[in-house]
């Protein structure tokens, strides 16, 4: 047995192929951008190396910080308003006798489309004149509140949050019924015999005792907020004028509309950076909380 | 089953490889059988491998709705290219148009892998791409297909003397109208500025837009912005800006924001311009809801076409109205979008045969007539008959010749950069988020860097 | 439950009470009134619970629905009746698309990228998993599982310059691999932690057996462990496809021939193409999620499963 499992030749079958396939595809680049980062190129002649220039930019370019902003508030808009909805949706169904396995297949939907598609579907959902949006203002006699949603700086982040949080939302919730539904039935039941019914039992019963799961997915939300891209790509291309960009897509913009390669490996590191502080500043902020439990 | 699986697995890979391979080996658009020889045929009949089949590709724009008429003449010059040359097959590859021109066809020129044919602009953007050793110089089959003085221009595709690309179309901008719209509300074409802004009033008060206007795509913005800037400061300004004898924030420059800057303060354009692709003013035009668009010449196939335009009888075109500077009266025109193509060609005897063939089967009266016909493209090439053209093509005509002289769009002529800024500008300015000082100033610094750098 | 147990018997209770209390004329809608008193908490909670979550549903999947109505209607009809059914089934929406652009080509090409690419993920990922979780290279392995977890934690998007400068560099820039090898390789992480998490679950007799047997490693991978992880690899592909199927970005970046363009990239430039033709756009976005929303009717347990468990141990 053990010699079988020791099989140098068998191992190094198993594992070289994926573990080439991942150095060149993914470490490789990786390590480009390290290296890009840090020289001026146009992707034509060869790169001069620049130091720390590129990032010097980026930190004082205003439409950089725009960005940043852009994705801080997808961040707070996933963790403050969609989770708490998240866990009123999420308990809710839990609290339910019938109708969870319908529930959890239709508001599950979403989350398997594309983001591009749905960017599509949700531009429609927002077009001015034909759209679902302002057809149902206006037939509700609210026409004062039509806008034209994805053109308008006030409104245009927000409708693209809006169709973020619908994609996942769904997602999360079913998410979170797992953990519910993992809870030992006996803490539940002891929960109730002490009188703690409905709303006060998911607050200081459910909740607590799915901590975990709710962790992951603040955890996931940031992430995926910083990393956005797709949505605001197909729905708005950063507009209008650049009030919707965020990182991923003002990085592109400059590798792939003005053609500077060096400044946007610059910013794709720091993406990088930025999501790393992040989420080690909310681990840290959970071992406390949890400590403080 | 369990064999089974290892034969799965092994299929698999071998799948995979197969892949790889066929990946790596068939990737590279054919043509390798023949070999790379060092002078070219100037009567190029591909001798010895006749039949053997090789592919290019060409890029083209007909990719709309609206374009399906060009696409099918596309289509058509491309059979009788493939007929002309043994083995030939053309892959017809479509691009939205801004998209090819600002970004895919960029990347491409800058990695050195374009398609064999593309969709070119002239100005810049071949500038650009001559700079970089890209395009092919087309002048000695101009020469040997006896073309070269049967182009209206080729200036916009000729760099040092030599042609890298050919224009398919020209084209005017200018302002069409509703004649039935005015006619109703009893308003003569205007010709000055104050009569614009009354013809707009009055058109606003009946609930009619007086400018559709579709902005989300910026470059449609500067179409007649252009216009504008041109009537108050003159039709060599954007030279002049560029060679930096003159300034964005010059006040006469300045002069023409400022009054685009009113028309957007008196809300006389379309309603949500912002969130609206470009067909979409047209498509309020056809509609029947607005009184004015400014657009190009190759606009007019939307507009008129009865079956899609609720006014394909009422559409008219005039110039600008003038601004009382040195440019009124002129019109923005050229020739300066067509085909080009890439210079690794030259080392392929095949697919340069197969290019001059295009170019004879493109280039031609008889093409560019049905162009003219078909879908109101202004001929590139000089035409001995422009008879049986629809009456808005005659209008367009008449109205072009009619003007003082021609200017090439701003876009032909600035860096990138600038463009960019300047339509980024302009959208701030229809939301009201910056002014035609800001604008101006801030335009005028990226003028500056962008000369230095160039 | 105790609770709708003591709730209903104070039902039965309070009924008899106001039975009891009222006069004549009067009795049945006192009884009504105080049995709504006395309706359990439960049973309202349960209505209003309901109501939400009928609201919440209806709210996410009326988008979806009124984007199929649409595309059986002309543009007028959208314009003026945004509601309600279309005035007929017609068909022409859907035949525009469909043979104005090429659907099918785009249908096809998403169809086998996703699913070779996912193939390779899952293949590629289970024998990794095998080897780091079953075979004597403690060390070894714990690097190669640092390497993998590394990929967890970056971002795709930070990737895709560098990613598409390397392409042209291997000249796969344009050509299917262009997608094939990145999205197999992006797949890998994820795949090989729930599938190691999966191994290490299996007890490790069968394996025993295998070797008394005379089965070598890669004989006991493919002929023991491979079987019985089957609906593991299944869930774990089909999270794979899906994930290929939706992505927008790189198959926008890294292809540029019409011919090899994925569904998605495809509806992103309907959008711009159809955009008067707002029939013709809707029929467009049922081409593309039709397919997915079948596949997920049929598979939807499945791929609950999978992407819950995934990203919980994730």
């Amino acid at each position: 047995m053990n010699r079988t499992l020791r099989d140098p030749i068998a191992y190094f079958v198993f594992v070289a192929p994926s573990l080439a396939l991942f150095l060149t595809f993914f470490a490789y680049p990786l390590l480009s951008a390290l290296r890009y980062g840090f020289t001026e190129w146009n992707g034509v002649s060869p790169a001069k190396f620049n130091g720390l220039a590129n990032f010097a930019r980026a930190l004082s370019d205003p439409d950089f910080w725009v960005s940043v902003k852009n994705n801080l508030w997808f961040v707070g808009f996933s963790v403050f308003v969609q989770i708490p909805f998240i866990l009123l949706i999420a308990v809710v169904v839990s609290a339910l006798r019938r109708g969870h396995g319908f529930y959890k297949t239709t508001v599950f939907l979403p989350s398997i489309l594309s983001t591009a598609v749905i960017g599509v579907i949700w531009s429609f959902v927002y077009h001015p004149e034909a759209g679902l949006l302002n057809q149902l203002l206006r037939s509700v006699g609210l026409s004062s509140w039509a806008h034209a949603w994805l053109a308008e700086e006030k409104t245009a982040m927000l409708s693209v949050l809006v169709t973020n949080a619908w994609q996942w939302t769904g997602f999360y919730v079913v998410l979170t019924l797992a953990a519910i539904f993992a809870i030992p039935k006996e803490l539940t039941e002891a929960a109730t015999i002490d009188g703690a019914v409905g709303f006060r039992r998911a607050w200081y019963v459910t909740v607590p005792l799915i901590r975990p799961v709710i962790a992951v997915m603040v955890l996931l939300s940031v992430t995926g907020a910083m990393k956005a891209l797709d949505i605001v790509f197909v729905m708005t291309e950063g507009g209008p004028y650049g009030t919707t960009e965020v990182m991923a897509t003002y990085m592109y913009r400059q590798a792939y509309k003005l053609g500077d390669y060096g400044y946007a490996n610059a910013i794709a590191i720091l993406i990088f950076v930025f999501t790393t502080a992040l989420t080690l500043a909310m681990q840290y902020f959970n071992r406390r909380t949890e400590d403080v439990q | 089953m369990r064999g089974k699986r290892l034969v799965w697995t092994l299929a698999c890979g071998v799948l995979a490889s197969g892949m790889l391979l066929a990946g790596c080996g068939g990737k590279s658009s054919g043509g390798e059988s023949g070999g790379a020889q060092a002078s070219v045929q100037p009567s190029a009949q591909p001798s010895a491998e006749k039949a053997e089949p090789f592919t290019i590709t060409l890029r083209h724009t007909q990719i709309k709705d609206t374009q399906k008429k060009r696409l099918a003449m596309l289509q058509d010059v491309v059979k009788a290219t493939e007929n002309e040359v043994p083995g030939l097959k053309i892959e017809l590859d479509g691009v939205e148009d801004k998209v090819n021109r600002f970004e895919k066809l960029r990347a491409e020129m800058a990695a050195g892998n374009p398609p064999q044919i593309f969709d070119l602009f002239g100005g810049t953007d071949t500038r650009d791409y001559v700079k970089a050793g890209r395009l092919l110089d087309v002048t000695p089959i101009l020469e040997e297909l006896g073309l070269k003085d049967k182009f209206y221009s080729l200036a916009e595709f000729t760099v040092d003397g030599k042609v890298y690309g050919l224009p398919m179309a020209g084209y005017v901008e200018g302002l069409y109208y509703n004649k039935k719209i005015f006619a109703d509300n009893g308003v003569q074409p205007p010709k000055t500025w104050d009569e614009l802004l009354k013809a707009a009033e009055t058109f606003k008060s009946k609930g009619i837009t007086p400018f559709a206007l579709a902005s989300k795509d910026a470059w449609v913005i500067n179409m007649m912005m252009n216009t504008m800037w041109v009537y108050t400061a003159g039709p060599t300004s954007v030279e002049d800006i560029v060679a930096g004898k003159k300034k964005w924030n010059d006040p006469d420059m300045l002069d023409a924001f400022k009054k685009y800057e009113t028309l957007v303060k008196k809300g006389y354009f379309q309603e949500g311009n912002l969130a609206l692709a470009y067909a979409e003013q047209q498509n309020k035009f056809a509609a029947g809801e607005a009184a004015m668009v400014f657009d190009g010449s190759w606009a007019n196939t939307p507009l008129t076409d009865p079956e899609k335009s609720k006014v394909a009888n009422d559409v008219g075109f005039m110039l600008f109205p003038a601004l009382g500077g040195p440019g009124d009266g002129y019109i923005n025109g050229g020739w300066s979008n067509g085909y080009g193509f890439s210079v690794k060609v030259k080392d392929n005897p095949r697919e340069l045969a197969a290019v001059k063939a295009f170019i004879k089967n493109m280039y031609n009266e008889q093409m560019q007539k049905r162009q003219l016909l078909e879908e109101g493209m202004l001929p590139a090439l000089k035409l001995s008959d422009t008879s049986g053209v629809k009456p808005i093509i005659a209008e367009i005509l008449s109205v072009s010749s009619a003007a003082k002289g021609t200017f090439p769009a701003f876009d032909s002529i600035v860096q990138p950069k600038v463009r960019e800024a300047l339509e980024r500008g302009m959208q701030e300015l229809l939301g009201g988020r910056t002014t035609p000082e800001k604008l101006l100033e801030n335009l005028q610094k990226v003028q500056e860097e962008a000369n230095r750098g160039s | 439950m105790k609770t709708t147990e003591s709730a209903g018997r104070s039902v039965v209770a309070a009924s008899s009470d106001a039975r009891a209390c009222s006069g004549m004329p009067l009795r049945s809608r006192a009884r009504t009134f105080a049995a709504w008193r006395r309706w359990p908490r439960h049973r309202l909670f349960e209505a209003v619970g309901h109501a939400v979550m009928l609201t919440y549903v209806f709210v996410t999947l009326y988008p979806l629905v009124w984007v199929f109505f649409s595309s059986f209607k002309t543009n007028r009809e959208i314009i003026e009746r945004p509601w309600g059914l279309p005035s007929s089934l017609r068909f022409d929406n859907y035949v525009q698309a469909w043979s104005g652009s090429k659907v099918g080509t785009f249908f096809w090409n998403s169809l086998y990228v996703s699913t070779i690419a996912g193939t390779a993920t899952v293949l590629l990922a289970a024998m990794t998993a095998f080897a780091i979780t079953r075979m004597r290279f403690g060390r070894l392995s714990k690097g190669v599982s640092a390497v993998f977890l590394f990929g967890l934690l970056v971002p795709a998007g930070s990737l895709l310059v560098p990613l598409y400068m390397l392409l042209r560099e291997l000249k796969l820039y344009n050509t299917p691999l262009a997608l094939l090898f990145p999205y197999a390789a992006f797949g890998l992480p994820l795949t090989m932690f729930v599938i190691a998490a999966f191994f290490k679950s299996v007890p490790g007799e069968l394996e025993e057996a295998g070797v008394v047997d005379g089965l070598g490693a890669i004989g006991l991978f493919a002929r023991v462990v491979l079987p019985i992880s089957v609906p593991t690899l299944v869930t774990v592909f089909i999270l794979n496809f899906l994930s290929n199927w939706n992505e927008f970005i790189m198959a926008n970046l890294f292809l540029a021939k019409e011919k090899y363009r994925t569904l998605p990239v495809g509806m992103v430039a309907f959008y711009d193409q159809l955009n008067m033709n707002y029939g013709g756009l809707c029929a467009a976005i049922m081409f593309s999620v039709l397919p997915v929303v079948a596949l997920y009717a049929v598979l939807q347990q499945k791929i609950i499963e999978g992407i819950t468990a995934g990203s919980v141990k994730g």
